[in-house]
């Protein structure tokens, strides 16, 4: 592959941002891809803006350009709003339907975020990422995982990079036993909801 | 098992530091120590994991200089070892990195400095590659996680090869990338952990006379690393060429991906350096004997460029050299910096490749989202308690001078009791200087890390010198904005060992301060017992606070792991009356207020049951929602 498939993944510090990039990164070992996984994130280690670059294909620049991603996963809405710098017109886009502001500030609305970003591209996905954990964890913990279920189920194109068998592999290599079977059923779940959306 | 102990052969996912370790560990090391700092914390904190079943000595020291001279003396008696800090850490270990230049290395010695281009987490972005020049220590620099592995095992090739220090610099970027790195060879069955100090005082001892004669050699030394080393300190890709690109570090992989954009990979010569101090020079003479025009792409200082531009007009060549003049000195580089810079200077490629779609435009705009102290974290009390017993005390100006830590957020409004941050333990010697030429009282705020590290000196200062300052140590007793690691106030050990636990009010009072200690939760308590610490400051005592609760986020973590039930804080509505003083005062993440309405409300998933918001609410308004579990209070 010439060009590296871009994925920003995007959130707040303690949404588990960091262990979805790393069990991106683990399932594309398993699906036989170089990856790059950076993780930018300021001092604190709650609270703040957290942006983590998945590079996928040969090459090992870890940063990726304003308007490269190919595919943005957002945990939270302001910062989907945020990332919109990231994103070029063809960028699917898959958020939780999640507010989080941050303290003193003043913000803009959920629906706001949501119709600008709808405005400038054509594949926003809202996604209750929080409910299916809710659901079958009993907390939102994983919230992550029913992102990137969605994600797979929702944008064939990187389904077709790493499959859901090496995204299975590589939560039985981060999780064990029940996190595990739990883990993978919020996947599964979020990836056939994914896929139903398109149509699928 | 840990990723880094995998097999030879196998592909895991390491981050840059985790990379670091792995290759220091298949080479041979049997002693690590450091100083916390982002981004170098996860080398140590690797082989930290990995020490008992190792059997290796890994520790986290007091401050960078400690554990520089820790591990030298494992190397000077024959044991490989690492150091590893952050770039204003070796500022602190600068004193031993020179002399141990001087004196060499009877084993493997490798100092990681990782740089931080961009101040991600730092107050400066200084490029440490300098310290190569000013010390005689090569200095070595990959490109990518994966090289980093490679690298770190080179380095200790280098070390051996001249018994000379080798510095392995780093960056931010690529300390916190995440590849997938094959292993080359299994960690080794059993290595040299044994040393033997062998008495030779014209070596180890540096008085003037000795280190005349090391001067000499030393330079010796230098000069072999230039014109000795090529493959692999630097590579010649496409060779030939008129066009040459010259990179340094993790710039050569923006190059890479840049040219391969542009369609020039085949038109262009590049000369990969992975020692960018002292430049390798036979490959640098080699490229600019058939090059026209030349670009230095490297992140930060002009260092390669320098050489390049010495060496090109020590041998009369006629090439135009360029570098800053494309790529900036400032910040870090990306692909797309990179990309301009080359299309700049080639003149050959289509400026546009990524289009973004821009910034969204909002109204209320999309506000930033600045690092804030967490939900609980007991540095927020602390600085409601001691603003509240000064105003209470009538001790209305006040200085609050400040340190390196989580609590540097406090300069944000509404606390401001940072007003300065220099460095580690600046917070001390900066409250007693301003003592000796201002009228305010000054209030010196520092962590127990950083008091530990280097805010000792500074309080022993004040007092003998006769400053008027309140030392004020918030205490929870561990490094926390690096991860939460051990220090001496901790009682365990880096590897989880249980030892002595050396408490800073034993170190304050021992040396002539009248100390107060607090529990940040209990706030009213607090705020009377800092009345009256004040009252004597004021009869013109030497005073210092210690405020003493744990991290909230180890304290969260504990209370998962014990089932234990934390209390958990709501705002009633009814007695509730808007004034917002809870969030005002205390700017908890957890309190919001929700868009058209004018009463807080607390976020249960966010509380940690600090109950400031309770003690600072007039009105009683705030109130215990989920009983906590008896002794829930012992987390803290």
């Amino acid at each position: 592959m010439k060009s590296r498939f871009n994925l920003i993944l995007v959130g707040v510090g303690g949404q588990g941002l960091i262990t979805l990039g790393r069990l991106i990164g683990e399932a594309c070992i398993r699906a036989g891809l170089n990856v790059t996984v950076a993780e930018v994130h300021g001092m604190s280690q709650r609270g703040g803006s957290v942006v983590v670059h998945v590079r996928i294909g040969e090459g090992d620049s870890p940063v990726i350009p304003l308007g490269g991603a190919h595919h943005i996963i957002a945990m939270e809405v302001l910062e989907a709003g945020r990332s919109a710098r990231y994103a070029n017109r063809e960028t699917v886009m898959v958020v939780n339907d999640l507010l989080l502001p941050p303290p003193l500030a003043k913000h803009p609305g959920k629906k706001e975020v949501i119709d600008a970003l709808k405005s400038k591209l054509e594949r926003v996905y809202i996604y209750d990422a929080e409910g299916v954990s809710k659901k079958i964890m009993g907390t939102p913990i994983s919230s992550n995982i029913a992102l990137l279920g969605f994600s797979l189920g929702a944008n064939p194109v990187l389904e077709s990079l790493i499959s859901r068998v090496a995204v299975e592999k590589a939560l039985e290599a981060i999780f064990k036993e029940k996190a595990l079977d739990l883990n993978k059923k919020v996947f599964e779940e979020a990836f056939r909801e994914g896929r139903s959306n398109i149509g699928g | 098992m840990h990723p880094v102990l995998a097999r030879k052969g196998e592909t895991v996912l390491l981050m840059g530091n985790e990379a670091v370790a792995r290759g220091a560990l298949e080479s041979g090391i049997c002693l690590a120590a450091a100083y916390p700092g982002t981004p170098s914390t996860e080398i140590v904190e690797t082989l930290s994991e990995v020490a008992k079943d190792l059997k290796i000595w890994v520790e986290w020291s007091v401050n960078e200089k400690v554990a520089f001279e820790t591990a030298y003396a494992a190397a000077i008696s024959g044991v490989k070892s690492l150091t590893a800090m952050k770039h204003v850490g070796l500022n602190v270990a600068a004193d031993i990195l020179m002399s141990s230049a001087y004196a060499g290395v009877k084993a493997g010695f490798v100092i990681v400095s990782a740089d931080d281009p961009g101040h991600h987490s730092s107050q400066n972005e200084q490029d440490n590659r300098w310290y190569g020049f000013i010390s005689h220590i090569p200095v070595v620099e990959p490109s990518s996680p994966r090289e980093a592995y490679c690298f770190t095992k080179e380095s200790f090739k280098l070390s051996e090869r001249y018994g000379h220090p080798v510095i392995l610099r780093t960056t931010t970027r690529l300390s916190h990338t995440r590849q997938p790195v094959t292993l080359e060879e299994d960690l080794p069955a059993s290595p040299v952990c044994k040393g033997v100090f062998e008495k030779a005082i014209d070596r180890w001892v540096l008085v003037p006379g000795h280190a005349k004669k090391l001067k000499i050699k030393l330079l010796e030394i230098w000069k072999k690393i230039q014109y000795d080393t090529s493959e692999p300190f630097a590579k010649i890709i496409n060779p030939g060429m008129k066009d040459v690109i010259i990179a340094s570090g993790i710039a050569y992989s923006h190059v890479e991906e840049a040219l391969r954009i542009a369609g020039l990979e085949s038109k262009v010569t590049i000369l990969k350096v992975n020692m960018p101090v002292p430049v390798p020079r036979k490959p640098v003479e080699e490229v600019l004997r058939s090059a026209e025009r030349v670009l230095i792409v490297e992140e930060l200082d002009p260092v390669v460029e320098k050489q390049v531009k010495s060496i090109s007009k020590e041998l009369g060549l006629a090439c135009e050299i360029y570098g800053k003049e494309y790529i900036p000195e400032n910040d870090e580089l990306s692909l797309q910096v990179v990309y301009n810079g080359i299309c700049r200077f080639s003149g050959k490629c289509d400026p546009v490749v990524w289009e973004s779609i821009g910034e969204l435009k909002l109204e209320p705009p999309i506000p930033p989202r600045p690092p804030v102290l967490c939900p609980g974290c007991p540095h927020r009390s602390s600085y409601y308690i001691v603003k509240t017993a000064l105003n209470k005390a009538g001790v209305r100006k006040v200085i609050f001078t400040g340190d390196i830590g989580c609590y540097t957020l406090g300069f944000q409004k509404p606390f401001e009791t940072q007003m300065t941050s220099f460095e580690m333990g600046g917070a001390i010697g900066v409250a007693h200087g301003l003592s000796k030429v201002v009228d305010e009282a000054i209030v010196a705020v520092v962590g127990d890390s950083t008091f530990y590290h280097a805010g000792i000196p500074g309080v022993i200062n004040l007092v003998f010198n006769k400053g008027r300052a309140i030392p004020m140590i918030l205490d929870n007793s561990v490094t926390a904005m690096t991860g939460h690691q051990p220090h001496p106030g901790t009682g365990v050990t880096a590897v989880g060992e249980p030892t002595v636990r050396i408490l800073p009010e034993d170190i304050l009072r021992a040396i002539g301060f009248e100390t107060f200690v607090i529990n940040p939760l209990k706030v009213k308590d607090s705020i009377s017992v800092l009345a009256k610490a004040l009252e004597e400051f004021k009869d013109g005592k030497n005073i210092a606070i210690i405020s003493r609760a744990r991290c909230a986020l180890e304290v969260l973590r504990d209370a998962r792991k014990t089932k234990t039930v934390l209390p958990v804080y709501k705002v009633d509505p009814g007695k509730c009356t808007g004034c917002l003083a809870c969030v005002n005062l205390s700017a908890c993440p957890a309190l919001v207020v929700e868009p058209y309405s004018r009463k807080p409300v607390i976020i249960e998933e966010l509380c940690a049951g600090c109950g400031l918001c309770a003690s600072i609410c007039p009105f009683n308004a705030i109130s215990v929602a989920k009983t906590p579990t008896q002794d829930w209070e012992k987390l803290w």
